[in-house]
């Protein structure tokens, strides 16, 4: 055990760390190398809407948003104010809904995509890998046939084309499911309240079915390609020789081992679940962080881009990391001895 | 009393793309008898239908392999058994490791690599056995293992654990689980070390003395066979060139391709280089007329060249199919 943490833990949570720590620097670095400067194009939006200013309070708003910006003194001082304000939550104030917080926006937009993403994720993380080991088990079956074609096809189309076919199916053509939004516009949430949480399925349902079905065809074809070549090696081949009964063969041979690299890549789009579903969320209106993160690149609001990217490095670093501790379990060949 | 007659055997591949059709003649009639409580060994060059002719007579022919035509008739003591003929469930259920059991070719990576050792055991006794006290299970695998003198810890390893040679010997003894009346080794040396091989064959040569059963080996080393098998069977191009007791292959081989096999093992402290015969094995989608020997044989004669040599006894349990060797002949 001792050396199960010395060897196996430690570096791990070192290489979690370190991951995490290159990526906010590289977030930090990227957009300050932007020509735009966000004092400046706040100030010239404020002349531009008509405000006329004398340039002494001009300049004294300019001092007063670079405070406030966290972009005053030298590069290098600014990068450990940045720090700094990140150990303690704070992420800075979003430049396109000034003052609101980052932190609080991205807080409030959040559980929208996760209560939607992370279930989307699962089943057909599920649907995907199950049909896909199944149909080249079966490669005569014809059902798992149909099921291929129509995944592959799918697949091969962009989600939002998805997204709005599905809109214009289910919302107006056979009117089932509502059009935009995560309620009914006017309603406030109300987590006890049985009819608002059904409202709020309803309204789940036709972008979970969107990713769904493109996340399908997606685990459909990776599992199929896993399996058909595990379907032909030496202990498949023999465990049939042996006699063993298919189901059998089929869960602990062949789906067993085809999870591997499967799971590492379930951790992987679990982890960017935390950047939302861009062009899904704003086709259908769903106030999640894809939705956030579309309106912070129209407005420049780049202390929001920040936020939103940091929170996806942490989240990819964090499932990545986990998957790492986990994977002994699933894989006895990667187990330290 | 014959434990396995194979009569007249023939086994195609035929495939079928963009309406070209090609037929590999990998098993062109081939008869012979297994005896009980022998070793048998299979010897020629690779691609001349060693792997299947084992799989037809274990019942493991699937397409594009189809047997055309022979018969395939196993005695298993008061019970027999047509292979070619059996339903898939019934050769599960009663043949197959019960009297009938395959060491593969690459017999070292047929273990499942995520589970333990002992579960690849557990899945195959209970396949054919319903495993109902796992007890008594466990302490039957361990003393299965111990008796072919394997440590009982390969058990809860999983096979990356184990060495090359350590695995050839768990996939024997799960070959061996229920003592089948016919032990089928495809290669069961090839990859690896001389000194594991003798281990390995050592191992054979225990469990068949201590159940007296037929082992089938496959390979194409002439050493092994001289080694361990009671009888050999030269295969050439899907037919047996000849087939004899161990000591009249290699003291006095009738056919010229036996001849040119044993003339090519190293004696220790000769110097002389080996002839290596002239040419490569034919194709068997569209094989030689004839002798199928002829295009490489030092001695052909114009007969060969046309007419199908037949396989004759010249002494007793000798078999040669050649022109040059006449019935009786010796």
């Amino acid at each position: 055990m001792r050396k199960f943490i010395l060897r196996y833990l430690i570096p791990r949570i070192i290489q979690y760390l370190a991951l995490i720590f290159i990526g906010v620097t590289v977030t930090y670095i990227i957009p300050r190398l932007a020509p735009t400067d966000p004092v400046e194009a706040q100030v010239s939006m404020m002349i531009a809407r008509g405000s006329s200013l004398d340039p002494e309070s001009i300049e004294a708003m300019s001092t007063a948003l670079t405070e406030l910006y966290g972009l005053s003194g030298s590069p290098v001082e600014q990068y450990f104010t940045f720090w700094g304000r990140l150990f303690r939550g704070d992420l800075g104030p979003s430049l396109g809904n000034f003052p609101t917080p980052v932190s609080k926006m991205i807080g409030q937009a959040l559980p929208y995509t996760l209560r939607l993403l992370i279930p989307a994720v699962i089943i057909s993380f599920i649907l995907g890998n199950f049909f896909g080991a199944m149909s080249s088990y079966y490669p005569e079956n014809k059902a798992f046939n149909v099921i291929e074609v129509l995944g592959q096809a799918v697949r091969s189309i962009p989600y939002y084309v998805v997204a709005i076919v599905l809109l214009v199916v289910f919302s107006y053509f056979i009117p089932i499911f509502p059009f935009s939004g995560a309620y009914p516009i006017g309603t406030h949430p109300n987590w006890h309240s049985l009819a608002f949480i059904r409202t709020y399925i309803e309204h789940a349902v036709l972008p979970a079915a969107t990713l769904v079905l493109v996340g399908f065809g997606g685990w459909f074809v990776g599992m199929k390609s896993l399996t058909s070549n595990i379907i032909s090696e030496d202990y498949v081949v023999y465990a049939e020789t042996a006699g063993l009964r298919k189901n059998r063969i089929l869960t602990q041979y062949i789906i067993r081992t085809a999870m591997l690299p499967q799971l590492t890549a379930l951790a992987m789009s679990l982890g960017t679940v935390f950047s939302g579903a861009l062009i899904m969320e704003v086709v259908f209106g769903y106030p999640g962080i894809g939705s956030l993160a579309i309106r912070a690149v129209y407005s420049n609001d780049y202390s929001m881009i920040m936020g939103i990217t940091i929170y996806s490095i942490i989240g990819v670093a964090t499932a990545v990391f986990f998957m790492d501790l986990l994977y002994p379990f699933f894989d006895p060949r990667v187990r330290y001895q | 009393m014959t434990l396995l007659s194979v009569q007249n055997l023939r086994a195609y591949y035929q495939t079928q793309a963009y309406g070209i059709s090609r037929t590999v003649r990998a098993v062109d009639g081939i008869s012979f008898d297994l005896l009980p409580n022998e070793v048998y060994g299979v010897a020629g060059e690779s691609s001349c239908g060693k792997t299947t002719l084992i799989k037809v007579i274990s019942g493991n022919a699937k397409p594009p392999l189809k047997v055309l035509e022979g018969s395939v008739n196993y005695t298993f003591g008061e019970r027999t058994v047509d292979m070619l003929r059996i339903s898939q469930s019934e050769l599960r259920r009663n043949v197959r490791w019960k009297q009938i059991s395959y060491v593969m070719q690459g017999s070292m990576s047929v273990l499942n690599p995520v589970r333990k050792v002992i579960k690849t055991f557990q899945d195959i006794v209970d396949t054919h056995e319903h495993i109902k006290n796992k007890n008594e299970f466990l302490e039957r695998t361990r003393t299965h293992i111990n008796r072919l003198g394997l440590p009982a810890e390969v058990l809860n390893a999983y096979p990356h654990q184990l060495s090359g040679g350590m695995r050839q010997r768990v996939a024997i003894a799960l070959a061996t689980v229920f003592q089948p009346a016919l032990i089928i080794a495809d290669e069961p040396t090839t990859a690896l070390d001389v000194v594991v091989q003798r281990g390995v064959l050592q191992m054979i040569r225990d469990i068949q003395a201590m159940s007296s059963n037929t082992v089938l080996l496959v390979t194409h080393d002439m050493a092994v066979h001289a080694n361990v098998a009671d009888r050999v069977m030269i295969m050439y191009a899907g037919r047996i060139a000849e087939e004899a007791p161990t000591e009249s292959i290699f003291n006095a081989p009738l056919h010229p391709y036996t001849q040119h096999l044993i003339n090519s093992l190293p004696v220790i402290g000769e110097k002389s280089t080996k002839a290596s015969l002239k040419g490569s094995p034919p194709n068997l989608a569209d094989p030689p007329s004839g002798c199928r020997f002829h295009p490489r044989c030092p001695f052909v004669m114009d007969e060969c060249r046309t007419v199908v040599p037949d396989l004759v006894s010249v002494k007793e349990r000798h078999r040669v199919a050649c022109h040059l060797v006449k019935e009786d002949s010796l």
